[in-house]
């Protein structure tokens, strides 16, 4: 793999704070286009907000609103497009939009999945799952960093919603996740949902998932709704939060403490009280474990 | 024990098979664990749905009027014959689908409506501007400071948001009629005659502007890069240049040196 550009063996300065402090605490929820508006003449009381990050690659009146919320309030940057598992050379272009995006904006964190969407440079635009072995692992973790030198700071890796899993796999999802954040030096972001969605769908305690996991490493977790399927669970991230997503939540926080939590609807996508209604949910949560 | 390369080839082939017994999913099946639910296909299939289901919806959206016209099932299908047949090369679905009208117009079931082609052209060329980078408009007192011997060779560009189409068809009428806020009538005189038209973002404002013979030449010839020198061959160009500068047709000139 050719280097994606001069390696130096300092990561470069962050560049001069233009906003206000980009920490995030507390529940935070999803932004989509269709709240815009709402959110700027209604100013809602939330802690922050994750925009997805290839909304905002070009320019427009896209990137506009989010600099408008931005000033606002804080903000994370959440991808499908890194691809970070995958056989191909990383792509430059897409570093390159992202670290101007991130420049622009200054989100508190940046963070894709563990997954792939490509081989030979053709994309699916699903994120697919990898095995897990010894030789994903190594290449992975060697992805991350460089994507982390290019771009001047830890990512936050999030475990994917999958619907199948390899014969030759040689660890689990948790102990790949662990080891990851060891070699590659990143932060995990925790989704509750996909990890009782993959649990439930290999017939594995989902409570193995959190325990096994490194607890400093986790900086985020997400909150979604999945939809029942014959034979498996779905992760379609168009529902309300499920009871046994909630109960894992509780037990994830008692674990990793009150770590800021996401709300993510991407489908049929409800009215801003839907989602702040949710957001409430999840901050009580985390109040009564702080 | 196959390698993550391979491995990754072959499921890209195999999500874009449908059912079980295609080859890249046979192959790929004998690597993937079956459950008590699902069989080692089964597993597949899910991932054959979703990578459809996402590709086809990308489309749907940039592509609204297109949706209207055919309806839900034609659409569908033409989707997924598109996604075999063009796979996509950028991680921003954005970038997805740029080819679906040169696909369309060769595409036998939809003959029937020759204008579909260029509705298509039409809404990417929206989607382009939608998504484009922003810049600020050119500024028209700067040619006033190119020097007198350098004005042959400044060369003028279009917008960054900006593409020009021609149609044989009332397209701007039909996109017009299929938007969601149009009320009144929805008919549409095919034979009312063509068009040529500029799509641009004027700001944050989208811009679907009807233009004449005269300035579709010259704006075809500045997108092709003509000097000015070439332009001053076209009839009128004193008040025809002018004209489109203050519209916001031109997006900036640069003077070039060393012929």
């Amino acid at each position: 793999m050719a280097p994606i550009e001069a390696q130096s063996e300092t990561r470069p300065e962050p560049p001069a704070q233009r906003f206000g402090s980009n920490a995030i605490a507390g529940a935070g929820i999803g932004l989509r286009s269709r709240h815009y508006e709402d959110i700027l003449t209604t100013a809602p009381e939330i802690p922050w907000f994750e925009a997805l990050t290839e909304n905002y690659l070009g320019g427009g009146s896209p990137l506009a609103n989010l600099q408008s919320i931005r000033e606002r309030y804080p903000l994370t940057l959440h991808g499908v497009g890194m691809s970070i598992g995958s056989s191909d050379a990383l792509n430059e272009m897409y570093l390159t939009k992202l670290k101007a995006l991130v420049q622009r904006i200054e989100p508190a964190w940046v963070s894709d999945h563990l997954a792939w969407i490509s081989a030979e440079h053709r994309y699916v635009h699903d994120l697919l799952p990898l095995p897990y072995t010894e030789e994903s692992l190594q290449h992975v973790a060697e992805r991350i960093r460089r994507a982390q030198d290019f771009l001047g700071r830890r990512l936050l890796i999030e475990n994917p919603s999958s619907y199948l899993s390899f014969r030759h796999d040689e660890i689990t999802e948790w102990e790949f996740l662990g080891a990851l954040t060891d070699i590659a030096d990143c932060e995990l972001l925790f989704d509750v949902n996909n990890a009782y969605v993959c649990a439930t769908n290999r017939g594995i305690d989902p409570l193995h998932y959190i325990d096994s996991l490194p607890a400093d490493r986790v900086r985020e977790i997400h909150l979604a709704g999945y939809e029942e399927h014959h034979g498996y669970l779905f992760d379609t991230h168009g529902y309300r939060v499920q009871p046994p997503v909630w109960a894992l939540f509780r037990a994830a926080v008692k674990k990793f403490g009150p770590v800021p939590t996401l709300i993510e609807w991407d489908t049929d996508i409800p009215g801003l009280d839907v989602l702040l209604g949710e957001a409430g949910k999840a901050q009580a949560v985390l109040d009564a474990v702080a | 024990m196959i390698s993550l390369a391979e491995l990754q080839a072959l499921f890209r082939e195999a999500v874009f098979e449908t059912g079980a017994q295609q080859p890249a999913t046979r192959a790929l099946s004998r690597h993937v664990n079956a459950t008590a639910g699902l069989s080692s296909m089964q597993h597949l299939q899910i991932y054959q749905r979703a990578v459809m289901s996402t590709l086809e919806r990308a489309l749907e959206q940039i592509y609204p009027v297109c949706l209207q016209l055919v309806g839900d099932e034609f659409f569908g299908g033409m989707a997924r014959i598109f996604a075999r047949r063009y796979p996509s090369r950028s991680p921003d679905l954005a970038d997805y689908g740029a080819e679906f009208a040169e696909f369309i117009s060769a595409f036998k079931p939809a003959e029937d409506l020759p204008y579909l082609a260029d509705v298509a052209r039409l809404e990417w060329a929206w989607h382009g501007a939608f998504n484009a980078p922003d810049e600020p408009p050119m500024d028209p007192a700067a040619l006033t400071a190119v020097p007198a011997e350098d004005i042959r060779r400044i060369v003028f560009r279009l917008p960054a948001s900006a593409s020009l189409l021609q149609s044989r068809y009332p397209v701007e009428r039909i996109w017009q009629v299929n938007q969601p806020d149009w009320i009144g009538a929805q008919h549409v005189d095919l034979g009312s005659g063509g068009l040529n038209m500029l799509v641009w973002r004027k700001d944050h404002v989208m811009r679907i502007d009807v233009i004449d013979d005269a300035a579709w030449a010259l704006l075809n010839l500045i997108e092709r890069g003509a000097t000015m020198a070439e332009l001053t061959e076209i009839a009128e160009l004193d008040q025809l240049l002018p004209g489109c500068v203050q519209n916001g047709w031109i997006g900036g000139f640069r003077v070039i040196h060393g012929e």
